[in-house]
């Protein structure tokens, strides 16, 4: 019997605690099937079993608690990492780039790993923490794109409530090609420009022509 | 043109890489969303409690608990069938079989279950 299994018979049984507590772990970075889990959540408050704002209550209130405890162990966890990944990345200022660069950029990124790329989530908690990012701005997306996850796929276990298990392995698979489109816009943009920067030699030519008119 | 060295052929690699990925994966999910749009009877499985197997399938629990010899009486016993397995002391290929047979006699004796558009003798295997 797989993890999987097991963790939906829970949910069967003991309800929206149970939810809390798979959110919770798996929002730090155990592999849990969480949007799974909601789905299946939904389709029991469709049939009577489980009351909707409980469902709702507790597993929002699970995936939060476990992003605060996975960007907290990137933050007090993560220092001596950090220290060992400035050396091996060529010294604290290539870091501090990096970190920067993140800072300008996470706030997208943490929202949307909560409920589009969710399987990215506690890599982005973890990250967030590791990387200093402003705690009340991690929270702020946090709590957006949890309460989007929880609601969308609590929905979506109620209108689906009789093939739930079908709706998220269609669900993953839409996941996946978001990601990979997401990827390729990424790299393409990052080649397009790289193509459009000139190159050494047409630098050094415009330098020289520069010098020549200079001199003329 | 300029020509591309290593690092842009990398770049260029991993990005067809990255599209080849997310056109699986899209066909993939347009092939399940166009499945399951006409096919409604899911596999029975192991963490399925009687009441949510009676729900997918559209039968009456009733029916269902008492093939497994639970009480009817006792309509919320939200165990999944490995649990119950283990209570009576039976494999739980045999209580999903036992299932499977109790749904198809419910269905044979019944009206038609409304709403499905393809019969499961129809449908073949999910994509």
């Amino acid at each position: 019997m797989s993890l999987s299994d097991y963790l939906l018979g829970m949910l069967g049984l003991y309800g929206p605690p149970a939810l809390f507590c798979v959110l919770l772990v798996g929002a730090i970075g155990v592999p849990t099937p969480g949007s799974l889990l909601l789905l299946v959540a939904g389709s029991f408050v469709e049939q009577g079993e489980m009351g909707l704002w409980p469902v709702l209550a507790l597993g929002f209130a699970g995936s939060v608690v476990g992003d605060q405890v996975g960007y907290a162990l990137g933050r007090w966890g993560g220092r001596r990492l950090s220290a060992r990944l400035s050396r091996w990345v060529g010294g604290e200022q290539r870091l501090r780039s990096a970190e920067d660069w993140l800072k300008r950029r996470q706030g997208g990124a943490i929202f949307l790993s909560r409920w589009l790329l969710s399987p990215l989530g506690s890599v982005v908690n973890i990250t967030a923490g590791l990387t200093g990012y402003p705690w009340p701005r991690f929270l702020l997306y946090d709590l957006l794109g949890e309460a989007l996850w929880v609601t969308l796929y609590v929905l979506l276990g109620r209108f689906f409530s009789d093939r739930v298990e079908e709706v998220s392995e269609m669900l993953g698979d839409f996941t996946w090609a978001f990601a990979g489109l997401l990827l390729a816009a990424l790299l393409g943009w990052s080649l397009l420009r790289n193509l459009r920067a000139p190159s050494a030699e047409e630098l050094k030519a415009g330098r020289g022509g520069a010098v020549a008119d200079e001199t003329s | 043109m300029r020509k591309l060295g290593w690092q842009q052929w990398l770049v260029l690699t991993l990005f067809l890489a990255a599209l080849i990925v997310a056109g699986l994966f899209g066909v993939r999910g347009v092939r399940h969303a166009l499945y399951w749009s006409t096919h409604r009877d899911v596999p029975i499985r192991a963490w399925m409690p009687v009441p949510y197997i009676a729900h997918s399938y559209r039968v009456p629990p009733h029916v269902l608990y008492q093939a497994l010899g639970i009480n009817p009486s006792h309509p919320h016993d939200k165990r999944p069938l490995r649990v119950i397995a283990r209570d009576q002391n039976r494999p739980v290929e045999e209580i999903i079989s036992l299932l499977q047979e109790t749904i198809a006699r419910e269905r044979a004796s019944g009206p038609p279950p409304p709403a499905p558009r393809a019969r499961p003798s129809e449908g073949g295997t999910p994509p």
